[in-house]
C-alpha cells in the first residue's frame, strides 16, 4: 500500500482536532492560579471533590512572578477568553485586569469580614490570605539589622543584607508603592544609594532567603511566606517588621486576590469557586500551610508563629488602584536600572 | 527552474514537510514578524547598557561552546576509536548529560563548588552541552571509511590520528555552534548564578523583561540581534556541512577501533574524569539535595529524602506522563519530518539552500516565550478549541522549534551515504519513502533515533511556551520550576532525578539493544 503525502497532510488536522486528551475538554470551570502550586493544588482538588465539578487548573511559574498568567489572560482575551477565575498571589496585576475591562463584578458572601481596604468596592476583586514584606535575619550572628527602610542606606547594615531586584512579584509591587509615596526618581536614587552602600541584590525573594539561610547574609528583605519556609527548614532565623515606630508607615501587606473573568462561560461555577476560596476554611488552610499566609478574616485559627496585622504590627495604607496604574511603567524603569 | 533534483516522487513529500513546518513553526511567528524587523525601534533600544548585555551573552556563549567542544571532541574520539576496558560503557553514557536540565546541573555545581557568576554559567553550559559535539563527532568517527583510515595508518599513526581529527572536526564545530545558540538564548541558568552570587545579567533577560511587561513587540524587536547572530551561526553550519559533503563517504567497511595497548589505563582514567564531571558529580549532589536540611532540623537525611521521592511520585506523576506524551509525539513527528527536510537540503539546488535553511532555522532562534504568545494569538479560536487545548499543539510547536537540530544531525548522517545507493534504488522503481528510509537512512538509523531523542529531550525541558499552552501547562517542567523557585529543594532534587531517570531509560535500553545486536552479528 502506498501512502500519499496529501492524504497524510489532510488527515493530520482532523486527527488533531478530534483528540480529547485535553484537561479542559468538558471542564465546568477554568481556573488560572498564580499561587504556589503545592499550596493551592490540594485546595482546588478538594473543591472538585466536594462539588463534583470538573476544574481545569493552569499554574504559573515563579520565574514569571504572576505575570505569565496575567499576560496569557490578556492575550487570550483578544480572540477567545478561556479562564473563568483568576487566583492571583498578589494584587496589582489583578487590578490591571480590572482596568482592562476583563473582570466581572461579584460580591461574594464569603468576603464578609475581610477589611474593606482589601476588597474592591465594585466587587471586581477580593483580597485574602496575605503576605507581609519583612526582614528575615539570622539569630546566630550579631550585626546591624534594619528597623526602617532607610536603614538600608547605612553601609554597615547594607553590606550584610540583600533584597530581590524590583523587577517582578511582591518586590516590584513594594517598590511601586514606595515610588508612589516618594516619587519615581527618588526611588531610583534610593536604589542607587543602597547599592552603593553595599546592599546585595538577588533575582527573587526565595533566592535571597536561601542565601540568608545558608549564611551568606545576615539579613534579607523578603516575604513572610519565604521566611516561614526557611524557619520551618530548621535554619536559625527570625522575622522583623519594618517601619513600626511612632509615625512610621507600617509594613506592607500584599494579599492574594481573586476575580471572576469575563469568559462568557461557567459564571455559576466561578461564583461557587470564589465563595469557596474566600471562605474562612481556605484562609485557615493557607495559614496552617508551610507558607503561613496571613488571614484577613477575623477569628481564623492560626498557628502560634503568625502575627496578626493591625494587632501585632502596624500595616501600611496603600492605594492599590494607583499601584495598578503605575506598575507597568515602573517595571520598565526598574528594568533599565537593574538589568545591566 | 526546478527547486529540486530529487525526482518527481520526492516533491509531494518535501511539500508536505514544508507545509507542516509552516504550520508548526511559522504560523505562531506571524504576529511577531513585523515587530521583529523593526530596525528603527531596535536602534532606539540599543544603547550602551543593552550592547553590554549583548556582548556579555556573546562571550559567555562562545566560551561555553568552546568548553563543550574541548570536552566533547576528545570524549568522542577516545571512546569511539580506541579499544580499552570500559569503552563501550563510556559510549553508552555519552548522551546522558544532555538529558540533565541545565538548571539542575547549575544547582548541583553550585552546591559542590560554590562557584557563581559568568564563569559558573560557562562551566554549566559547557558540561551540559558537551554531548552535542561528542555525539556528532562520534557518528562521524564511527562511519570513517576503513580503507582511508588503514591507508593513513600504514603511512604513519600520526596521519591516522589526523584523519580522525579531520573527519570529526566539522561535526564538533556544529555541536559547538548549537551550544552557542542554546547558551545565548537561556535565561534561567545565568539568572540562577546571579542569584546565588554577584548579580549579573545576559541579553536574554532583556528580552524576557519586555515580554514580562506585556510588551511583546518590544520583546520581539529586542530579540533581533540574537536571531541575526543565530542565523549567521546556522548558515555557517550549513557551509560546514557542505564541506563535509566533499569528504570521504563510507563505502563498504567502516574503520574499527584501535587497541589502546599501554595507553588503556590513562585513557580509562581520562574518560572516568569526563564522566564524573559530566554526570556522576552532579547526580550525586542532586541525590544529596533530596534529603538536605538546615542545622536545626531533627529529621534524618533518609527520612527527608524518602518523603521527597514520595511527594514527587505522588504529585508529579501525571505531569511526567503528559510531558513524555507531547514530547514523544513531537519526536515522532520529527522522525518523519527531519529525514524529509534533510533530504531536501541535500538534494536541492544551491540557490534554494539558503532560503530553505532560513525557513527551517528561524523558529529555533525566536525566544520561546514569544512563540507561546504567538500561538495563543493564532490558535486560540473558538472553532479550534479542541486543538488549542490538546496535546497536539505543544507537540507541534516542539517539533517545529527543534526540527533544525534533528535535520542537521540527519544531514550529516545522510551526507555520508553514497548517492549511488539511492539512485540505484530509484532506477529499480523503489517508492520515495523506501529510498529515503531504507537506502539513505538504512545504515544511519542510530542518527535517526538520536535526532528524535534530542527533540524529545529538548521538549521535556521546555518551559517558556509550555506554561502558556493549556495542555502543556500541567507539565513536568512547570512543576519543577515552580517548586524550585518556591525553595522546595528536596522535592526539586527528587523530581529532577526521577525525570532524568525516565529520560535515561530509553537511551540506555536502545544502546543496550544495539550492543546486543552487534554482539550477535
Amino acid at each position: 500500500m502506498r501512502i500519499s503525502p496529501a492524504a497524510l497532510l489532510l488527515s493530520l488536522p482532523a486527527f488533531a482536532c478530534s483528540t480529547s486528551d485535553s484537561p479542559s475538554t468538558g471542564a465546568d470551570l477554568v481556573v488560572y492560579c498564580s499561587l504556589d502550586q503545592d499550596l493551592s493544588e490540594d485546595i482546588l482538588l478538594d473543591f472538585e471533590t466536594r462539588t463534583g465539578l470538573k476544574v481545569e487548573i493552569q499554574f504559573d511559574v515563579e520565574r514569571n512572578k504572576t505575570v505569565g498568567l496575567v499576560n496569557r489572560i490578556l492575550a487570550e482575551a483578544q480572540n477567545n477568553p478561556r479562564a473563568d477565575v483568576y487566583w492571583n498571589n498578589e494584587i496589582a496585576h489583578t487590578l490591571r485586569l480590572k482596568n482592562a475591562g476583563l473582570t466581572v463584578s461579584y460580591q461574594s458572601p464569603s468576603a464578609e469580614g475581610i477589611p474593606a481596604s482589601f476588597r474592591d468596592p465594585e466587587g471586581h476583586w477580593t483580597g485574602f490570605a496575605a503576605r507581609a514584606r519583612v526582614i528575615l535575619y539570622r539569630t546566630d550572628r550579631e550585626g546591624p539589622v534594619p528597623h526602617k527602610l532607610d536603614d538600608f542606606l547605612d553601609p554597615a547594615t547594607a553590606s550584610v543584607g540583600a533584597m530581590a531586584q524590583p523587577l517582578t512579584g511582591t518586590t516590584l509591587t513594594n517598590a511601586t508603592v514606595l515610588s508612589l509615596q516618594r516619587g519615581n526618581q527618588q526611588m531610583l536614587d534610593w536604589f542607587t544609594a543602597v547599592e552603593k552602600a553595599g546592599l546585595s541584590f538577588g533575582s527573587g525573594n526565595a533566592d535571597v532567603m536561601r542565601r540568608t539561610a545558608n549564611g551568606d547574609f545576615l539579613w534579607c528583605f523578603t516575604d513572610t511566606d519565604d521566611a516561614a519556609k526557611a524557619i520551618a527548614q530548621g535554619h536559625p532565623l527570625a522575622v522583623r517588621y519594618l517601619e513600626q515606630g511612632d509615625g512610621d508607615l507600617g509594613a506592607l501587606l500584599i494579599p492574594n486576590s481573586i476575580c471572576i473573568l469575563d469568559s462568557g462561560k461557567n459564571l455559576g461555577a466561578a461564583q461557587q469557586f470564589v465563595d469557596y476560596v474566600l471562605s474562612v476554611e481556605v484562609e485557615e488552610r493557607l495559614a496552617n500551610s508551610v507558607s503561613e499566609q496571613i488571614p484577613l478574616h477575623a477569628g481564623v485559627e492560626i498557628p502560634a508563629g503568625i502575627q496578626i496585622p493591625g494587632q501585632d504590627y502596624k500595616v501600611m495604607d496603600v492605594d492599590w488602584d494607583a499601584v495598578a496604574v503605575a506598575i507597568s511603567s515602573r517595571a520598565i524603569a526598574f528594568q533599565k536600572a537593574f538589568v545591566k | 527552474m526546478s527547486l529540486i533534483r530529487g525526482g518527481r516522487s520526492a516533491r509531494p513529500w518535501w511539500t508536505l514537510a514544508m507545509l507542516v513546518t509552516l504550520v508548526a513553526a511559522w504560523l505562531p511567528l506571524l504576529p511577531l514578524l513585523e515587530p521583529i524587523v523593526r530596525f528603527d525601534r531596535l536602534a532606539e533600544m540599543l544603547d550602551a547598557r543593552t550592547a553590554g548585555l549583548l556582548w556579555r551573552s556573546i562571550w559567555i556563549s562562545s566560551a561555553a561552546a568552546t568548553l563543550a567542544m574541548l570536552i566533547g571532541w576528545p570524549y568522542a574520539l577516545v571512546c569511539t576509536r580506541f579499544r580499552f576496558p570500559g569503552a563501550a560503557l563510556f559510549r553508552l553514557l555519552m548522551p546522558l548529560p544532555l538529558l540533565l536540565p541545565p538548571l539542575m546541573v547549575a544547582q548541583a555545581w553550585f552546591g559542590l563548588t560554590g562557584m557563581t557568576g559568568p564563569a559558573a554559567t560557562i562551566f554549566t553550559f559547557g558540561m551540559c552541552y558537551a554531548p552535542l559535539p561528542a555525539l556528532l563527532a562520534a557518528r562521524s568517527l564511527g562511519k570513517q571509511s576503513a580503507a582511508a583510515f588503514e591507508t593513513a595508518l600504514l603511512i604513519s599513526p600520526r596521519l591516522a590520528l589526523l584523519s580522525m581529527l579531520r573527519i570529526s572536526l566539522l561535526p564538533t564545530l556544529i555541536g559547538g555552534s548549537f551550544t552557542f545558540l542554546f547558551t545565548a538564548a537561556d535565561f534561567a541558568v545565568p539568572d540562577y548564578f546571579a542569584t546565588v552570587g554577584d548579580l549579573f545579567h545576559v541579553y536574554a533577560a532583556e528580552i524576557f523583561g519586555h515580554s514580562r511587561n506585556f510588551d511583546f513587540a518590544a520583546g520581539a524587536t529586542a530579540s533581533l540581534p540574537l536571531i541575526l547572530i543565530g542565523l549567521v551561526v546556522l548558515l555557517g553550519n550549513a557551509q560546514l556541512l557542505k564541506r563535509q559533503l566533499g569528504f570521504e563517504k563510507g563505502h563498504g567497511r567502516f574503520a574499527r577501533a584501535t587497541p589502546a595497548g599501554k595507553a588503556s589505563a590513562p585513557l580509562m582514567l581520562l574518560m572516568l574524569a569526563f564522566v564524573a564531571a559530566l554526570l556522576l558529580a552532579p547526580l550525586a549532589r542532586v541525590l544529596f539535595e533530596t534529603g538536605h536540611q538546615g542545622v536545626l532540623s531533627e529529621r534524618s537525611w533518609l527520612e527527608v529524602s524518602q518523603q521527597a521521592f514520595r511527594n514527587s511520585v505522588g504529585r508529579g506523576r501525571g505531569d511526567i506522563v503528559r510531558t513524555l506524551t507531547f514530547s514523544g509525539a513531537a519526536g515522532l513527528m520529527c522522525l518523519l519530518l527531519a529525514p524529509l527536510w534533510a533530504h531536501l537540503l541535500l538534494r536541492c539546488r544551491n540557490a534554494w539552500r539558503l532560503p530553505l535553511l532560513i525557513i527551517l532555522c528561524l523558529p529555533l532562534l525566536v525566544p520561546s516565550v514569544a512563540l507561546g504568545f504567538g500561538s495563543i494569538l493564532m490558535f486560540n479560536r473558538s472553532w479550534l478549541d479542541s486543538f488549542y487545548s490538546s496535546m497536539w499543539l505543544p507537540a507541534l510547536l516542539i517539533a517545529g522549534r527543534f526540527l533544525p537540530i534533528a535535520v542537521f544531525i540527519l544531514l550529516d548522517a545522510m551526507s555520508r551515504v553514497p548517492d549511488s545507493q539511492e539512485e540505484s534504488a530509484e532506477l529499480a522503481g523503489c517508492h520515495y519513502l523506501q529510498r529515503l528510509f531504507r537506502y539513505r537512512l538504512g545504515s544511519q538509523r542510530a542518527s535517526l533515533w538520536l535526532s528524535a531523542s534530542l527533540v524529545v529531550a529538548f521538549g521535556v525541558r521546555e518551559l517558556d511556551f509550555a506554561i502558556l499552552l493549556p495542555a502543556a501547562n500541567a507539565s513536568a517542567a512547570v512543576r519543577y520550576y515552580n517548586a524550585l523557585h518556591f525553595a522546595r529543594d528536596n522535592f526539586v532534587a527528587a523530581y529532577g532525578l526521577i525525570l532524568v531517570f525516565l529520560l535515561f531509560l530509553p537511551v540506555m535500553l536502545h544502546a543496550w539493544w544495539q550492543s546486543l545486536r552487534s554482539t550477535k552479528s
